[in-house]
């Protein structure tokens, strides 16, 4: 993987920067993050004044240095593109936010806790967000998380090898030190629980849990084939050893074309599989993962099966997997804007011999997920209805954001619903306030 | 014409030099073991590290020197604190014998330094008398700690003129003094060591400055067990100096000596520089000192190139080209005037151009922020210039002179409407 920046790097970097005027990569970030200011800064040696650029914005400035496809979002629009390549706007952000804990800069000073009690369910990216900015505004939030410990995805879908837990205790320490309260394994999963919470002291609940489970690729799961949430969050639950032994030395295949299917394939090479397979039943330029990472994947010598469609699971008579029966595919002729479909070969048939294999093709909200909040609106996918603009349910008190209300999506995505969120919770207490004066 | 046509050698002060590019004295030139590799990578000669008499201990300042940056370029100047050299004088002679018996055809140049009259005689002949084939009066050093030595006697004119003298005497090979920048007047100094019989003059020694401070311990670097000095900086950061005062000393008709210029020299463009206002050899460290001896390869072929492509044969023909166009700003025709041009087909719209000529300029640039393009108020330009010096891109901004009926728009006046309330009769002369 890229290495990170150190400190010359960096500002080799910066230096590279045009500091272009009504800067264009500062329009392209969903969260608002503002690299032509914060660049601009750290060239004029202001470097706390960087780092409280980035940081003031988004409490999660360091996770989204590494994790943004930033390829597609701020760097899309960079000036310098015209002259070679764009600046590495993710990797200096990244740096300078690790360069402010080297240095021990701590942006914020702790806020008094003197306005209304706010729950936030789901310690993900958008929680995070939400409860660091309604900390910063003196709110008294507590953050439900039903894991043992809180990221959400940053901890429990994201490996280590693409973004260490020691990188997100540090993240977490800053919203810690705003006062924010944690409340591990604890799970909101009964009927009417999150909105319950409105009467038990809380005066606005913001909806944040993600989607962990999983899209089954065939009815069946012979012993030996995991779904991406099982798989990549294995290392903190107790399928930790056994996943390792499995891999150890073994052949794997990943089913799935996104990033989360390169994350388990990069995930098993970590694990010390003998052979990965990436199985993809349309091409190379159709995966949905990021050109990086599917360039990054198969330059780590993960096999990439494109063309091939999944057909069934082979086992051996105790039930164990041992391979996966495949048919070839070709693209059908484009039709309008559709994408390509893929057509399976007639006779192609084959059979690939794994000792395990990840199910990586999409993330859904849980069955009966809509039954704890009874009062909110849902779609069929179990997606909760809010606009984006404002994140509020049709529960008044109630708010919502990140994948939960958007489905598969970006960290900095659900860090911008948090803030979003964070806006109208303030705005909506403000008012509460002053109806009741 | 082509390369095997130019001839880089070049006469200075009756001493071949089989190209015009030395090792200046310094840390680059301070062991024959050194100057041996720098003469094998194609120096044509050295002035070798300024000889003391061992008679005054030299234990050089730890750490010794600071680098100056610019942003992310490193080794933009040089800060040093390093003093003359530090080996017993026998050691420095022995290397001067056998610098000549290896290096017959390279010019070996003593730099020394005296602290008395006797001294400056002793250590001129002895230099001569080990194989030196010139001499350089180093009475510049910014940073020696003892009195009466280094730039203490380049301040003081009479002593210049004095150890010139007194050295000539002892010695029959040219002499050329080498001067300190950090006076208001170069010439003046110049003209006291050509009275005591001077043969050439070297310039310029290190600028005194203070490149850079600790802020953790607010001392400034090189912070040498927690005190910092004024001293010598170096590098391209004082070109600009360097070539001021050769240029004058090349336009002193009085003067008319040849000149060794020395001063942020690291490409053949800043050497060429250097000759084209007059010097006739050059004299590097720094640049050493970043990139190592291996740029005088760069030196030579840039040079050689330029001078195929301007059909000049001998270095001779360039020393001092320049100085004919070199006047003082009362002699610029201000009648003519013009203004930036705009070609933007490669422009990439950063925007830099419209937020300097905005803040810096004339406010001679709208921006087009659908289109991401400045857009050129050609009235209101006031040829400054600056908006191409910001521009990442080539040949996007030029210089264009206008017609003499073209009128530039005057700078607004905000106060238009206050000229009631004005304070003020226009200035007679009494």
């Amino acid at each position: 993987m890229n290495k990170r920046y150190d400190f010359s790097r960096a500002l080799a970097e910066a230096d590279r920067c045009l500091l272009c005027h009504d800067a264009p990569c500062s329009k392209g970030c969903p969260a608002n993050t503002d690299p032509g200011k914060f660049i601009k800064k750290f060239k004029m040696q202001n470097i706390k004044g960087a780092i409280r650029t980035i940081k003031e914005n988004n409490i999660l400035g360091g996770a989204c240095g590494i994790l943004c496809p930033t390829a597609r979002l701020c760097e899309r629009e960079c000036a310098s593109s015209h002259l070679d390549r764009p600046i590495e706007i993710g990797k200096i952000q990244e740096f300078l936010i690790r360069h402010g804990r080297d240095i021990g800069f701590k942006v914020f000073e702790k806020p008094e806790p003197t306005k209304e009690r706010v729950a936030i369910i789901g310690s993900g990216p958008a929680g995070l967000s939400c409860g660091a900015e309604l900390a910063k505004r003196g709110y008294q939030i507590t953050i439900f998380e039903r894991m043992d410990e809180p990221g959400g995805v940053l901890r429990y879908g994201v490996p280590a090898y693409r973004f260490s837990k020691d990188y997100l205790k540090e993240e977490l320490e800053d919203i810690i030190d705003l006062g924010v309260k944690f409340e591990c394994s604890h799970p909101i999963q009964k009927e009417g629980e999150a909105e319950d919470l409105l009467t038990k002291g809380f005066e606005a609940v913001f909806i944040a849990t993600g989607l962990w489970d999983a899209v089954n690729i065939f009815d069946d799961k012979p012993a030996g084939v995991y779904n991406s949430v099982a798989f990549l969050s294995s290392p903190h639950t107790d399928l930790a050893d056994s996943v390792k032994d499995q891999v150890q030395g073994k052949r794997v295949a990943v089913i799935g074309g996104g990033s989360v299917a390169m994350d388990c394939a990069g995930y098993a090479q970590t694990l010390g599989a003998e052979d990965v397979y990436l199985i993809y039943r349309r091409s190379f330029n159709q995966m949905p993962a990021e050109a990086d990472e599917r360039i990054e994947s198969l330059e780590s010598d993960v096999h990439f099966l494109i063309l091939n469609q999944p057909k069934e699971y082979v086992t051996e008579p105790s039930g164990k997997i041992t391979g996966i029966t495949l048919a070839r595919t070709q693209l059908a002729p484009a039709k309008g804007d559709d994408r390509r479909a893929p057509v399976e070969v007639k006779d192609s048939l084959w059979t690939l011999d794994v000792d395990l294999v990840v199910e990586a093709i999409g993330n859904k909200a849980f069955e009966n997920s809509d039954k704890v909040y009874p009062g909110v609106d849902t779609d069929d996918k179990n997606l909760i209805a809010v606009s984006l603009d404002d994140c509020k349910t049709s529960k008044q008190g109630i708010f919502a954001g990140g994948d939960i209300v958007r489905g598969p999506s970006l960290v900095v995505n659900a860090v911008q619903d948090g803030k979003t969120a964070a806006d109208n919770i303030d705005a909506y207490l403000q008012q509460k306030r002053g109806s009741h004066e | 014409m082509n390369k095997k046509d130019i001839d880089l050698s070049i006469n200075f002060c009756g001493v071949k030099f089989k190209n015009p590019f030395l090792l200046s004295s310094s840390p680059v030139s301070n062991s024959a073991e050194m100057v041996a590799r720098s003469f094998e990578a194609g120096w044509s000669g050295v002035v070798f590290k300024t000889l003391n008499s061992d008679t005054t201990p030299i234990i050089h300042p730890s750490p010794r020197m600071n680098g100056l940056d610019y942003g992310n370029k490193r080794l933009v100047g040089l800060q040093n604190v390093e003093m003359i050299s530090d080996r017993p004088l026998k050691d420095n002679l022995a290397d001067f014998l056998y610098l000549k018996k290896k290096y017959p055809e390279h010019v070996l140049i003593s730099s020394i330094m005296g602290f008395s009259n006797d001294e400056w005689a002793y250590l001129a002949k002895v230099s001569e008398d080990n194989g030196a084939d010139m001499l350089e009066l180093n009475f510049s050093c910014p940073h020696m700690s003892v009195e009466g030595a280094g730039h203490h006697v380049g301040k003081a004119f009479d002593l210049i003129e004095k150890f010139t003298a007194t050295v000539k005497r002892a010695v029959s090979i040219p002499v050329m003094a080498k001067m300190t920048p950090n006076i208001t007047d170069m010439n003046e100094p110049a003209l006291y060591a050509k009275q005591g019989g001077a043969d050439a003059i070297a310039a310029i020694n290190t600028v005194s400055g203070i490149s850079q401070i600790d802020l953790n311990v607010l001392t400034p670097k090189p912070n040498v067990f927690g005190l910092g000095s004024i001293s010598g900086t170096s590098g391209p950061a004082v070109k600009p100096i360097g070539l001021r005062f050769i240029s004058e000393m090349a336009k002193c008709k009085e003067l008319s000596l040849p000149l060794s210029g020395i001063g942020g020299i690291e490409t053949w463009v800043d050497a060429l520089e250097y000759i084209l206002l007059g010097s006739s050899t050059i004299q590097v460290t720094t640049g050493i000192i970043h990139y190592g001896y291996g740029i005088v390869e760069d030196l030579i072929e840039g040079l050689t190139d330029f001078m195929v492509e301007k059909k000049i044969t001998k270095v001779e023909d360039l020393v001092g080209r320049a100085l004919t166009n070199l006047t003082t700003t009362d002699n610029f025709d201000l009648k003519r005037q013009g203004r930036a041009e705009y070609d933007l087909e490669k422009c990439v719209g950063c925007g830099q151009c419209y937020t300097v000529c905005k803040d810096a300029g004339g406010f001679a640039l709208e921006w087009d922020g659908e289109k991401r393009r400045p857009v050129l108020i050609e009235d209101k330009c006031l040829s400054c210039m600056i908006c191409s010096f910001v521009c990442p891109v080539s040949d996007i901004i030029s210089y264009k002179e206008m017609p003499s009926t073209w009128k530039r728009e005057e700078a607004i006046v905000m106060g238009k409407d206050l000229e009631d309330q004005l304070n003020y009769q226009p200035f007679k002369q009494s």
